[in-house]
């Protein structure tokens, strides 16, 4: 409270000069005693309000990047100060109280959306380099259930989507949710049988297809085995759609699945076959050889389309990266090997001594008023970006200059520096650790 | 053998249409984080650009909303035969465009400063856009030199054609300005609907050469009807408040009176296009889901779903604020004292629509939060939001707002119709089946698997539209020629009654924040959905207090400029002729709606 009234008047100085300049005018100015009395009153309201003001808007400046529920505080406390304003300034009361109501309004609907739960959408996923060729089946089959669930062991969790999104529609287990699309459990079995026979399928009979598209591409004909039915349907959705299953009012003739080789979700041919290979391990099927699932899939997907291989991607390069933003923060610090030169609140093992402890609520705001600090940060957080990235900038005593190294702009993601930046900001020296996330 | 001449002809297919085109444009950049494509302050880009995108388009709703409220005003004083209502209405229509004429101002302003923050923070983003669209852009800038050249003619030829022939002409005028300012709308929603729903380029974002495919992608119509409607809620929420401050501020009963119905007007129209907004919303929705079901999931049941569920409040807190302010404003009509005691059971209906409306049926949940609860559903809540109870929940509200209005338009009124008694009996029937039929249909989804429920909501807004459609009319012609049972005491509202138009006017302010926020935010880490990657540091989501102390600050920036506006234009105000407003109290003045 005390750093927070002090934060009020460094903003609000000249605000409160020129009340000071007022209050010195009633003094020698008005010579009506009743007069001075009530100006003097009401510069005194209007001090309080300034002060309400100015406490407002340093809480709010001073929260504005973290995830701090109490920002609304700040717009009650306009509120107020609005109110103490219409009532002792009746010449302009509606303005006031209108002013006040808005706020009051404002920070109400902003208190609604800070307390209902956090979530925050992450980064894009980060490109790895893998080589799926040179994989065990059980390897292949973890990378699968990675990009269909977000992690291993996730498949039964309601809700893990990974970057397939392949269960936002799809259910994988008997009784979960999943109203838009089949439940693929047992695909293995049916898609050799069931759906490979379902006259409506028309095996080897493309041209007789009366759904949205024939074949997936001139010439690629139908499946002729469960694989390539699997892979047919993730390169061709709407070559056969599965009853009840069609976009509305089309008749099932198109499916509302994108072709999965395609943007938005763009695997590759080789991500594909881990999602296969899933789906058979999982229910304790042998799964065709890696070569031949990339067979069945390059039948339907046609060389222009194939989506490039990870190393070929534009804009890649994740796998330089020592941290991508998808970890929780205290694997940020692990992996960036912080831990071993910073002591960091509340991250296991870090206990460095060689760089300083990391207390940054509390050592960011007194370091930036360091008569030696030369560099441009303004607020905690970016002075603890400009601590990461450019480390020389701005060296605490009597720690040496040039040990910490200056790769870290380079060798962490955005979305990493982001989760360091704001757990950093959040530590203060004598209260307890932030949450991890 | 290449012959000489002959150039070779790339060709593309388009990612919607599916035709084939010849490529005419650059592919879409692949962006890297770097000053080059993302030149920065110290701060983060995205923000500084959400701020300027919010402002400007606050602006611009209300200088396209205002015009269109003038055009109904006026021709409402063009074809009143009582002359001093007349002139009131022909007042009122040009206190409105004054107002706005300085807002116009500041509309270009922002666009000004839009078109630069783009230009200096998203270079390459913004110069792949407007390689793009650069004849849109050219026509754009014509258009608006027109609308502002007919703005000006019509502002300023206001005195100079006030009667006769020459009125009609002016009345004319308003109807071009908002036909080019409709237009104009619709260029730069193109804009938008290209980077959620692009169209017209092929998979590496290359230009096939159709500027009508462009801009006719497939969320543009909804975009466009959407935004229309909501451009007028927001406008009369906006003339709303102002009058609301003015009654506040009065100091005499005359000046009361008159910005009692100068609010009245501006609620009713406002709430005139509330109350299909949300019919236009879902009609949005079902064609984001007919493009991308995932977007529609992010939406709906993914990761915005929390700010759904803020928008479900939102709507709600607008329905009740209409409803409030038309119970207060029964309270200045001498003779309306026998519908009094039945708004209690009209607080009941809201509130137990409301409720069901805001009851989220899956939610997305971290996985501590899914054991703790057993489930992605609620062991209670989650067996009643589902689609077809909200659209019960909320076609409940919107049929009971109408219903408030039934009642307002004849609180001092008696119909002396010769069939008044049938009529009266047939319009009970009417509302009380239209409840029946929604609340059984709402239950009814209960029993049918979900992909057949979602189509329940044809039937529940086909009756709630049945209600405005048929409901009003017939009031209307009951109510001609009514005896009056006592006079409207314009200016003798309740004070609460203003806060609840300022409710009005800042809940609208905040929900197109929202609403704008998330029809952004959808497109994820695209800057053009799937087309164009975005690769600067803030690809991400924000959380959602993030997000809603954001629109807080948009909301009270916009506030607290438009204040300035509102006094600049009172600066210069005329005021309404004195023989006018003479009459107002128990004058009778004939509100919009056909009252």
């Amino acid at each position: 409270m005390g750093d927070l009234a002090k934060e009020a008047i460094t903003i609000g100085w000249p605000l409160f000069a020129l009340i000071a300049c007022l209050f010195v005018y009633s003094v020698v100015s008005i010579k009506d005693g009743a007069a001075k009395k009530r100006s003097l009153f009401k510069l005194l309201i209007g001090t309080g309000c300034a002060f309400l003001l100015m406490l407002a808007i340093a809480h709010y400046k001073g929260s504005f990047y973290e995830a701090n529920r109490m920002l609304p505080v700040s717009l009650v406390l306009i509120t107020t100060t609005c109110f103490m304003m219409g009532i002792y300034f009746p010449n302009h009361a509606a303005l006031f109280k209108i002013g006040g109501f808005m706020f009051l309004v404002a920070a109400g609907l902003s208190g609604y959306g800070n307390w209902l739960p956090q979530v925050e959408g992450g980064f894009p996923p980060a490109e790895v380099k893998l080589d799926f060729q040179s994989m065990s089946s059980q390897q292949l089959a973890d990378e699968g259930e990675k990009i269909i669930f977000g992690g291993i062991g996730k498949n039964k969790e309601q809700g893990a989507v990974g970057k397939g999104q392949c269960p936002l529609c799809h259910a994988f287990h008997a009784g979960m949710l999943g109203e838009r699309a089949p439940n693929l459990q047992g695909l293995p079995g049916r898609a050799g049988k069931e759906r490979l026979e379902d006259p409506k399928y028309s095996k080897g009979k493309a041209a007789a297809r009366d759904f949205a598209q024939k074949e997936a591409f001139p010439g690629s004909g139908t499946a002729e085995n469960g694989q390539e039915y699997i892979a047919e349907s993730h390169a061709c959705p709407s070559c056969y759609v599965v009853a009840g299953y069609g976009v509305k009012g089309t008749n099932d003739k198109e499916s509302p699945m994108p072709a999965i080789h395609k943007p938005p979700i763009s695997l590759s041919l080789e991500e594909l076959a881990a999602v296969d290979t899933w789906l058979y391990l999982r229910e304790g099927v042998d799964a065709p050889t890696y070569e031949e699932m990339i067979k069945s899939y390059e039948k339907f997907v046609p060389e222009a389309d194939r989506p490039k291989k990870q190393e070929e991607k534009a804009g890649g390069g994740g796998g330089d990266l020592l941290a991508d933003g998808t970890e929780t923060v205290d694997q940020i610090f692990q992996k960036a090997q912080c831990v071993a030169c910073h002591t960091i609140p509340g991250i296991p093992g870090a206990k460095g001594t060689i760089g300083p402890a990391l207390e940054e609520g509390t050592n960011a705001p007194l370091r930036m008023k360091d008569k030696d600090y030369k560099g441009s940060a303004k607020t905690v957080p970016d002075y603890i970006m400009e601590s990461i990235v450019a480390p020389s900038v701005y060296v605490v005593k009597p720690f040496p200059d040039n040990t910490m190294p200056k790769i870290f702009g380079q060798k962490l993601s955005a979305g990493a520096i982001k989760k360091i930046v704001d757990y950093l900001s959040q530590v203060k020296t004598g209260s307890p650790p932030p949450k991890i996330s | 053998m290449k012959k000489e001449g002959e150039a070779k002809v790339e060709k593309g297919r388009d990612v919607y249409y599916k035709t084939e085109g010849i490529v005419v444009g650059a592919p879409a950049p692949k962006t890297v984080d770097g000053p080059r494509d993302y030149p920065r302050y110290n701060f983060e880009s995205r923000v500084l650009l959400w701020f300027a995108n919010q402002q400007h388009l606050y602006y611009g709703s209300f200088v396209l909303a205002v015009p269109i409220f003038c055009m109904v005003i006026e021709f409402m004083g063009v074809v009143t035969k009582d002359k001093a209502m007349a002139k009131r209405y022909d007042q009122l229509a040009y206190d409105f465009i004054k107002i706005s004429l300085t807002a116009y101002s500041l509309t270009a302003i922002l666009g000004g400063i839009l078109i630069f923050t783009f230009l200096t923070l998203y270079p390459a983003f913004f110069g792949y856009l407007s390689g793009i669209f650069r004849p849109v852009m050219h026509i754009y800038a014509l258009m608006f030199v027109a609308e502002s050249g007919t703005l000006y003619i019509y502002y300023y030829g206001w005195d100079k054609m006030r009667d006769g022939f020459l009125k009609w002409i002016h009345l004319s005028m308003s109807v071009i300005l908002n036909v080019i300012g409709t237009l104009l709308m619709f260029l730069a929603n193109s804009w938008i609907g290209f980077m959620m729903s692009p169209a017209g380029v092929d998979e590496q974002g290359r230009y096939l050469g159709n500027i009508w495919h462009v801009i006719h992608t497939a969320l543009w119509n909804p975009l466009n009807v959407h935004r229309i409607l909501g451009n007028m809620a927001f406008g009369g929420g906006v003339v709303a408040a102002y009058a609301a401050y003015k009654f506040l501020a009065s100091k005499t009963d005359e000046d009361r009176a008159h910005y009692d119905w100068m609010g009245y007007i501006a609620m009713a129209l406002g709430v005139a296009f509330l109350i299909p907004l949300p019919f236009a919303g879902y009609w949005l929705m079902r064609e984001v889901y007919a493009y991308r079901q995932q977007m529609g999931i992010t939406l709906m049941g993914g990761l915005l779903a929390w700010l759904f569920i803020i928008q479900a409040t939102m709507i709600g807190i607008l329905f009740l604020s209409t409803n409030y302010y038309l119970w207060q404003a029964l309270g200045r009509m001498r003779g309306a004292e026998k519908y009094q005691r039945y708004i209690k059971y009209l607080v009941f209906v809201l509130c137990c629509g409301y409720l069901v409306f805001i009851t989220p049926h899956t939610i997305v949940m971290t996985p501590a939060e899914l054991k703790a609860m057993g489930g992605q559903q609620h062991p209670v809540l989650g067996n009643y939001g589902v689609m077809s109870a909200k659209n019960g929940g909320i076609n409940v509200i919107i049929t009971t707002t109408i219903l408030s209005f039934v009642w307002y338009m004849r609180g001092n009124k008696v119909s002396t119709v010769s069939w008044s008694k049938f009529g009266n009996i047939f319009m009970g029937v009417f509302f009380a089946c239209a409840y029946v039929n929604i609340i059984w249909l709402a239950i009814y989804g209960y029993y049918i698997p979900a992909n057949v429920r979602v189509g329940l909501s044809v039937p529940q807004v086909a009756t709630t539209l049945s209600c405005l459609f048929f409901m009003f009319p017939l009031n209307a012609a009951m109510m001609k020629g009514a005896k009056q049972m006592g006079a409207i005491e314009w200016g003798k509202i309740s004070v609460r009654s203003q806060y609840a138009l300022i409710m009005l006017a800042t809940a609208f302010t905040w929900m197109m924040g929202l609403m704008g926020y998330i029809r952004s935010s959808v497109r994820l880490f695209w800057h053009v959905n799937e087309i164009m990657r975005d690769n600067s540091p803030w690809a991400y989501t924000h959380t959602v207090g993030f997000a809603a102390n954001m629109i807080s600050f948009n909301v009270l920036f916009f506030w607290v400029s438009i204040l300035f506006v509102f006094w600049l234009g009172s600066l210069g105000m005329k005021k309404a002729p004195v023989e006018a407003k003479a009459g107002v109290p128990g004058g009778a003045p004939q509100p919009a709606g056909g009252h």
